[in-house]
This record gives structure tokens, sequence and C-alpha cells, in this order.
């Protein structure tokens, strides 16, 4: 590489990093400011105050523990499900035969096309029947249920299950193991990339989405973090340090599952990326 | 053994594979049958009815579907939302590309460059779209930016209000959804690359062809299957704009009906109006528009083992 080309390369790169790196340092800056220095280009403050923080920790309601607690509890309990399964459709799928196998995987593919938007309407209407919009603690089950399974993540799996040598199988058969011991004891401790893969993805999938909250959850107490941010960027329209360390707060746990994940994230980015 | 008997165990280990394949999808599938199929199907019968806030009235056929292709602010939405596609989808995959083939090369601080420009797609679109909207303000950073470059801000035709006129609302969310996804275009650009031999390239450069020539020619028609995959995620994904539009102008998609998308649209006429077979009728109109998409971006599932690479 000549020397010219060498530098136009690298201030590219480095242009387009303080792009996306920047706004989010603004975000952090924000959150430490007194209100009078919002507007203020300085990206250190001149009197930084924490009163942004104990705003959301202690006077806003619900509370940056409680919205961080249910976004924790329902991206868990979703990650949950779609690991079992998707584990169970998947191994199904790929390693067993039986009739009508490649009709019902079609199904699930032609599942894969329905879009969440579509299925608003009938969703809240049967959730309705289902006595589960509500204010009370089965309010939780509706999202659980709207979620409790993904067709991109089983065709994930199935692709993951797919890959795997038959020799594997085969001297576990030798040795008299069934279908059912094949599963629990070659196929799923052998699968821990794409299992990996599939609750690391759906976790911040889970965590991030604000359609399915904004929709089904009734009461405040049920608040997820980006519900709560969407609500409170109402209340504090001109009060920009609240809102910031919400963002900022939000962001971190997703920040630290993807720098810890990164390197367990198999390259099946491509199939699940549909998901929403 | 004789070969009678080994021939029942088979049958019989083939019916008990079968058996404990039923047992492992069954509850699945139930699932993909109540959830998606069944949702489905309920989806379109609530869509040929009258059906209010006190249930179903009557079935009125297809007058759902007249009444929106007559409602000017549904126009507006359809409107909205495919000018936003055919607009953020080339962006977006545009920078995702050269960035892709930026990261790929072999330079010092890759994997660092990589974090980074992925850095916003992991963001949540609520926490992303708040603070863009607040980096956008009159006052904001933004602003502060172009007068930095003299551009006198207050005076420009939208007085440096771009999120609230009419005329630069939809085109910043572009540019918001532009700077948030390249990052994942990048990784599926990147994913396709590491599949791609570079001997061809290395081929033609012996054979005396320029750095564009290898670009166009070779390069380019080799991602074809990340060409086929960006594209198509991109357009679905755009035509289901939601969180950006009901942050930055609210239910209405203020200022104007300039940020009303197609599902935003349909979150009114659920939430709001309460008129649900109408809801649900502009929901099927959707399903109609992204599933025409997806069939053309069946080429793709026919490659879906390069999607299964290590």
């Amino acid at each position: 590489m000549s020397k010219v080309r060498k530098y136009s390369f690298y201030s590219v790169l480095i242009f387009y990093s303080i792009l996306t790196i920047v706004p989010f340092l603004w975000s952090l800056s924000t959150s430490f400011k007194p209100s009078d220095e919002v507007y203020q280009s300085n990206l250190i403050p001149d009197q930084p105050t924490m009163k942004a923080y104990a705003t959301v920790f202690g006077k806003i309601q619900p509370n940056f523990q409680t919205l961080f607690a249910n976004s924790l509890f329902i991206a868990c309990g979703v990650v949950i499900l779609h690991l079992i399964f998707a584990a169970l459709a998947g191994y199904a799928f790929a390693r067993l035969r039986f009739p009508g196998r490649d009709v019902l995987f079609f199904v699930v593919l032609g599942c894969m096309m329905i879009p969440d938007q579509l299925r608003l309407v009938p969703m809240y209407q049967l959730l309705v029947k289902m006595g589960l919009i509500n204010t009370g603690p089965s309010n939780y089950l509706a999202i659980f249920l709207i979620k409790a399974i993904s067709a991109a993540d089983v065709f994930l799996m199935r692709q993951y299950f797919l890959t795997m040598p038959k020799e594997m199988e085969d001297a576990a058969k030798i040795d008299g193991a069934g279908p059912f011991q094949l599963f629990t004891r070659v196929m799923l401790p052998n699968a821990a990339p794409v299992l990996a893969t599939v609750a690391i993805l759906t976790f911040q999938g889970t965590w991030n989405d604000l359609f399915w909250p904004s929709i089904v959850l009734q009461s405040p107490s049920h608040w997820t973090l980006p519900f709560g941010i969407l609500q409170f960027k109402g209340q504090f329209s001109t009060d920009w340090p609240p809102i910031m360390a919400l963002v900022v707060l939000s962001t971190v746990p997703i920040l630290a599952l993807y720098t810890f994940g990164q390197r367990y994230i198999i390259n099946v980015q491509l199939a699940s990326s549909a998901k929403g | 053994m004789t070969s009678t008997s080994h021939r029942t165990s088979r049958l019989g280990r083939k019916r008990s594979e079968s058996l404990v394949a039923y047992g492992f999808i069954s509850i699945p599938m139930a699932l993909f049958l109540f959830l998606s199929v069944g949702i489905f199907i309920y989806a379109v019968y609530i869509s040929t009815f009258d059906w209010g806030i006190m249930g179903p009235t009557k079935n009125i056929g297809l007058d759902n579907y007249r009444k929106a292709f007559s409602d000017p602010i549904f126009l507006k939405a359809i409107r909205n939302s495919v000018k936003y596609a055919l607009l953020v989808v080339p962006i977006q995959s545009a920078i995702g590309l050269y960035l892709a083939l930026l990261v790929n090369s072999k330079i010092k601080g890759s994997k660092f460059f990589r974090s980074a420009f992925y850095f916003p797609s992991i963001a949540s679109s609520a926490a992303i779209t708040t603070l863009f909207i607040f980096l956008m303000a009159p006052d904001g950073v933004f602003n502060g930016v172009l007068r930095f470059f003299g551009v006198d801000t207050p005076n420009l035709f939208n007085q440096g209000a771009w999120l609230s006129d009419s005329r630069t609302a939809l085109y910043s969310i572009i540019g918001l959804n532009a700077w948030t996804t390249s990052g994942t275009m990048m990784l599926f650009y990147l994913a396709n690359l590491q599949t791609v031999d570079s001997q061809f390239a290395e081929a033609a450069v012996m054979d005396g062809a320029t750095r564009r020539q290898v670009f166009w020619h070779i390069t380019m028609p080799l991602l074809k299957p990340a060409h086929l995959f960006v594209v198509a995620t991109g357009m679905i994904g755009a035509l289901q704009l939601y969180d950006q539009a009901i942050l930055a102008g609210g239910a209405d998609g203020s200022p104007d009906y300039s940020l009303m998308t197609v599902v935003l649209y349909i979150y009114n006429a659920c939430f709001r109006k309460f008129e649900f077979g109408y809801a649900s009728a502009i929901g099927v109109i959707l399903f109609v528009i992204i599933f025409s998409l997806t069939v053309l971006q069946k080429s793709f599932f026919g490659s879906a083992a390069w999607k299964g690479d290590n």
C-alpha cells in the first residue's frame, strides 16, 4: 500500500468510528450534566452531577430497577423457551426420519414469513379473550406466549445439527443409545456454539424490543426499558439528563453481553437476522 | 440373527424413531400452528368484519380493503414506508459493503474497527432514537457541527428543526437507520467475503486488471448471495418501520403525517380507533407486500448451506 493510500484508508476508518462512537459518548456526557449545560458543546461536563442517576434510580415511577428487572425477566424467559423448542425441533428435523417431516418443515419456513404486525390484531384479540391483558402478574404470560417460539431459531438449530458428523451418532448407537439418549448425550453437548448464538441473539432481540411490550404490558410496574424510555421521553420532554441516563443504563448490559459473547456467536447471523 | 427378525427389529427401530421425533416436535409444532398459522387465518377472518370494541358486528367482505385505499392517510403511510425503504436499503447496503471491504483488508486494528462499526446496531431502537432526537434538536450537536462549518442553522429553510419539519423528518430517520443498520449489513457482507476465494482476484491482478475492474467484475458478482440477502432483509425490515417513527413523531407520525408508516397506521387503527377489522386488513396488505419480497428472496434459501458456515 502506498503511503497516501494508507493514510486515506485510515482516515476513513477513524472518521467512521467517530461517527459511531461519539454519539454514545455524548449521551454518557449529557447524563452527567446539570440541566443548564445540556446544550453546551463540551464533552466533559463543567460541573458533573449524579442528579440524573438519582432521578432514574429513585424519583421516577417505575424506577430504573423495576424496568431493568422486567427487561431481564422477560428476556431470560424468552431465551429459555427459544432454546428448548429450537433444540427439540431442530434436532428432529435434522437427524430423525419420520413421515411428514418435509411438509412440517415447510410449515416452519412459512412461519418465518408472517410479520409480527399481521399477528398484532388477532393476537391481541386472543389475549383479551384469554384474560391476559390485565395489570396483574399474568400479563407477563402474554409476552411469553407471543414470543414462545421462533422459526428462525429452529431453522438455525437444524442447520447446525445437519453439519454434525454421522460418525458421532454411530458410535453412540453401537453402544445402544436410542434417539433420546443421542439427543441429550451426544447432540446437545456438541451444540454449544449454536445454543450460545441463539441465546445471545434472542436476548438482544427481546431486550431491545419495543413493539410487543408497548402493546401488551398494561401496568407501569411491568414496563421494560425501551417502553420506559418511550414513556419518559414524553414526560421529561426538555429534561434530557435523566433520559440520557436511561439510554446509557439500558445500553450497558447489551454492550457487555455483546463484548463478552461476540466470540461465541457463530457465523449464522444471516439466518436469524430476520427476527425483530 | 435370522433375516426376518433383523428386519422386524429395523422396522421397530424406525417406528420408535418416528415416535421420538413426533414427541420432540409436538410442542413446537403445536405452537407454530397456534401462534402463526392459526393467528394468520384468524387475521384474514377478522379483516372481513366490521369489528369494533364491542366485537364483530357484521361480515363486510372486502370493504375494509376498499376503505384502506380510499383513505389519504393510509396512502400517505404507504408512500412514506415505500419511500423510506427505497432510500434506506441502497444506502445501508452500500455503506455496509464499503465498511466490510475496509475491515476485511489486512490492516492493524481491524477487529477494533469492526466492533466500532457494529456498535450502533446493538443498542435498542428506543435508546438510539431518543439519543438521535437529542442530537438533532435545534440547539443540538448536529446543528452545532453545521454552525462550526459556517452553516447559519437558525436561518435554514427548516430553522434547523430537522425532525419537526415535515420536509426533513423522514429523511432524518433514513439517516438514522442507515447509520444504525449498516453495521449489521457489514457483518453479512463480511460473512460472504470470508467464503470468497481470493485467488480469482489475485489471478486478475496478475493479468493486469485494475482495482476498479477487480471490484466490479470479480468481487461484486461473487458477493451475489450477500447482495440478495442484504437487500431482501433490508426491505422487509424497512417496511416494518415503527419504533423510530413513534418515538420521533408520536402516534400521529408528526409533523403533518410525515412519519406515518404502515405499521404506525395499523397501531392507530387498532388502539386509538378500535377498528380491529380494518387494522387487520392493513396487516394483511403489509403481509402481501412482504411475502412478495420474500418470494424474491427464495433463491437465497436455495443456497442455505452458505449461511450455516462456521
